[in-house]
């Protein structure tokens, strides 16, 4: 059944320019028709009583086939990744091009399937082909306003993810050769042959290589520009999802197939300098989407930090700092698309607009950490994860956060108290429609994880437990005839 | 200094790449779980062409990864050449490059379908076949002599040939099986035109669809480049 997740979005994909000609409103519905039957098989696997399960595709056993592994976290990323691209939709943008408003659907839906993909696959090369999947497509988005700032800023993306790639490849070639397989539990039962420097390095391509899509600090160059020069949706689908998908590929990774604690150090230190250097020039941003752009390298930097502590603790605050930022960025980037550019033409711009306005201090304030809200949960799941741990590291990345967020409310609320001012300037450019109301659809999920925070931490709890449990994913995807495991070359 | 920076990272780079393959013990790759594909390969989906039956059989989802990843490219090419005018044509082709073009067309049509047909049995497959289809309708754009593939046709070739792959592969859901688990597998004697069950059909599928993505690429970077190409 989870093979829908990625087929649907693809068959509407590839049919979505033939449909448009044939008639206009099968080419408005089919996109958004495939994603909710996505959301309907989501609901229908979520049944606690049958997972986590593993499908082998193509009816090939898992060694030699490709292995999609369903869990709770799968399933949340995939129902994600589905409501994510409803809500964030291209929307015609009102400079008449119908052709290329269907390419961007197209992408976006080549994206939506991949994102899908990453999140199933236990087969390390298949997830390659998917983040390259949501790699093309997203940099056709890049380049989606065609003005000449989008094809550089596109430009430089396609170059940087492509390093990226190839050194996410050098790293999956390196497993391979040291280990014969490609299968994530197989790779897990092999794990004690990547312990010494050569796994090492493996690890460290990876995490360079998906590390681009995942905003860590090094290879994040592309971020600010690229989402200053896209749609505000794109923006957040990009900072919301595709960053969140391959953060799941580098935790699967590191729980299944690299235990070993210098690499979580990495993680940690990584996360760190990225939080830091975000929140930084976050601060120092004039423009509303640049500094969006910052905050959300610095959220990932917090996510890097939190999956970095070890156990089960990790993953749940790993988790729910990562879904909170994934509700958050959207509705933030959407809001951004309503008022647009610099800090200085906002003064005054939530008094013209107050639901607006109110949705924008709801998402600071929980960016920030105020306590019902679920940002101090995510925060809070981090501090007390990296306190029990303690080290020198550790009490470093605590130092760190804290710092973080006396930067964020100090530009947060700089930006909030320009919004409020009286401000006597021209009317900032007028509202283009909807953004609003899908920020309150995010804004609504902010609210709901309030009310139903209890049900929540039970269900994240589970998660977190299941995702961590090595032994349970190697079980799930099926005995391995027992000479994969000991005979090594011949 | 930035130039000292990417000096510094190359070195650095080049030097961790050799002291990695100096651990690699080249020439004895663990043949763990390739052992077991190779053994059961051409048993398992009746194609003779182990590599066929490797792509589109055991790793069949990553096959259709690739095309997506075509079909994304040429809709961001699509996107980011559509935008531009096209403009005037180049010089017209003398008579022996037309008509040497009208010659070639059909010939590099049946080397194209070949290829694509007998990807189960001999070397070859959709790819390949394919880029050969996608060159044989670029021609005429080449030599000047016509304005190339029709674009409506083409997404239509494209978006159907696509479907058809996806859905050969919801069928054995279907019917029982697995997404994109081969089908009809003993139909037809190893060897033979008719063998692999559906295999031949998701070549073809892939052959249409790569041909179709490639011309219709190229017909708008020609268009693009204002009939420099």
């Amino acid at each position: 059944m989870m093979a829908y997740a990625v087929a649907l979005p693809l068959v509407a994909a590839f049919l979505l320019p033939v449909l448009h000609n044939a008639s206009r409103w099968l080419g408005i519905l089919v996109g958004p028709a495939a994603l909710v039957a996505v959301l309907l098989v989501v609901f229908q696997s979520w049944q606690p009583a049958v997972l986590p399960f593993a499908m082998d595709l193509g009816g090939f056993a898992p060694p030699w086939g490709i292995t999609f592994y369903v869990d709770a976290l799968a399933l949340l990323f995939c129902g994600a990744v589905a409501l994510m691209t409803l809500l964030l939709w291209p929307r015609d943008e009102g400079d008449g091009d119908a052709d290329a408003l269907v390419r961007r659907r197209s992408l976006t839906l080549l994206l939506a399937a991949a994102a899908a993909g990453l999140a199933l696959s236990g087969d390390l090369f298949n997830i390659y082909v998917f983040y390259e999947l949501a790699a093309v497509a997203s940099y056709g988005l890049a380049a989606e306003r065609g003005t000449p700032a989008a094809y550089a800023a596109a430009f430089r993306y396609l170059m940087l993810s492509a390093l990226g790639s190839v050194i996410a490849l050098a790293g999956i070639a390196i497993i391979y050769f040291e280990t014969g397989t490609l299968n994530l539990a197989h790779l897990s039962l092999l794990a004690g042959e990547l312990q010494g420097p050569t796994g090492m390095a493996a690890f460290l391509c990876l995490l360079v290589g998906f590390g681009v899509k995942a905003e860590l600090f090094p290879v994040n160059a592309w971020v600010p520009e690229v989402y200053g020069v896209t749609t505000r949706r794109t923006a957040g689908l990009l900072a919301g999802l595709v960053s969140k998908l391959a953060v799941l590929v580098l935790v699967r990774l590191l729980v299944l197939v690299f235990p070993q604690e210098g690499l979580r150090d990495a993680l940690l230190l990584l996360g760190v300098l990225g939080l830091i250097g975000g929140e930084l020039a976050a601060w120092k941003a004039r423009d509303m989407t640049r500094m969006l752009a910052f905050s959300s390298i610095g959220q990932l930097g917090l996510v890097f930090v939190a999956f970095s502590l070890p156990g089960t603790a990790g993953l749940v605050a790993g988790i729910v700092v990562a879904v909170h930022h994934m509700v958050l960025k959207p509705g933030l980037f959407l809001l951004a698309g309503q008022w647009g550019g610099g800090l200085r033409g906002l003064a005054g711009a939530a008094r013209r607009a107050p639901l607006a306005g109110l949705l924008f201090v709801l998402f600071a304030l929980s960016l920030v950490g105020l306590p019902p809200l679920p940002g101090f949960w995510a925060k809070f799941l981090v501090l007390t994860g990296l306190a029990g741990q303690g080290g020198g590291l550790g009490w470093l990345a605590m130092v760190a956060i804290l710092v973080a967020t006396v930067l964020e409310v100090s530009y947060l609320f700089r930006l909030a108290g320009r919004l409020y001012s009286r401000g006597d300037d021209e009317v900032p450019a007028a509202a283009t429609g909807g953004g609003t109301v899908t920020a309150g659809v995010f804004g609504a999920l902010v609210v709901a994880a309030v009310v139903f925070a209890p049900a929540l931490w039970d269900e994240v709890q589970d998660m977190g437990a299941g995702a961590g449990d090595a032994a349970l994913y190697v079980r799930t995807v099926g005995p391995m005839v027992p000479t994969m495991i000991s005979g090594g070359a011949p | 200094m930035p130039r000292f920076a990417t000096v510094l990272f190359l070195a650095g780079f080049a030097f961790l790449l050799f002291s990695l393959t100096l651990t690699l013990g080249f020439g004895e790759p663990p043949m763990r779980a390739g052992q077991g594909v190779l053994d059961q390969a051409v048993a398992g989906t009746g194609a003779a062409n182990a590599v066929s039956a490797v792509l589109l059989g055991f790793r069949g989802l990553d096959t259709l990864g690739e095309l997506s990843i075509l079909f994304a490219a040429a809709t961001a090419g699509g996107l980011v050449l559509g935008h531009r005018r096209p403009g005037g044509d180049g010089p017209p082709a003398g008579a022996i490059l037309q008509a040497g073009t009208r010659l070639l067309f059909p010939l590099m049509l049946v080397v194209g379908f070949y290829i694509v047909l007998h990807g189960h049995l001999t070397p070859g497959g959709g790819f390949q076949g394919g880029v050969i289809l996608a060159a044989a309708f670029f021609l005429p754009v080449l030599a000047g002599t016509g304005a190339g593939p029709d674009h409506a046709l083409l997404r239509v070739v494209e978006g159907l040939a696509g479907t058809v792959f996806i859905l050969i592969g919801l069928a054995a859901l279907w019917t029982g099986g697995v997404f994109l688990e081969p089908l009809l597998v003993d139909r037809g004697a190893l060897h033979e035109l008719f063998s692999a069950g559906t295999l031949p059909l998701l070549y073809l599928a892939v052959g249409l669809k790569v041909g179709a993505e490639l011309a219709g690429l190229l017909a708008h970077m020609a268009r693009a480049g204002g009939g420099e190409a």
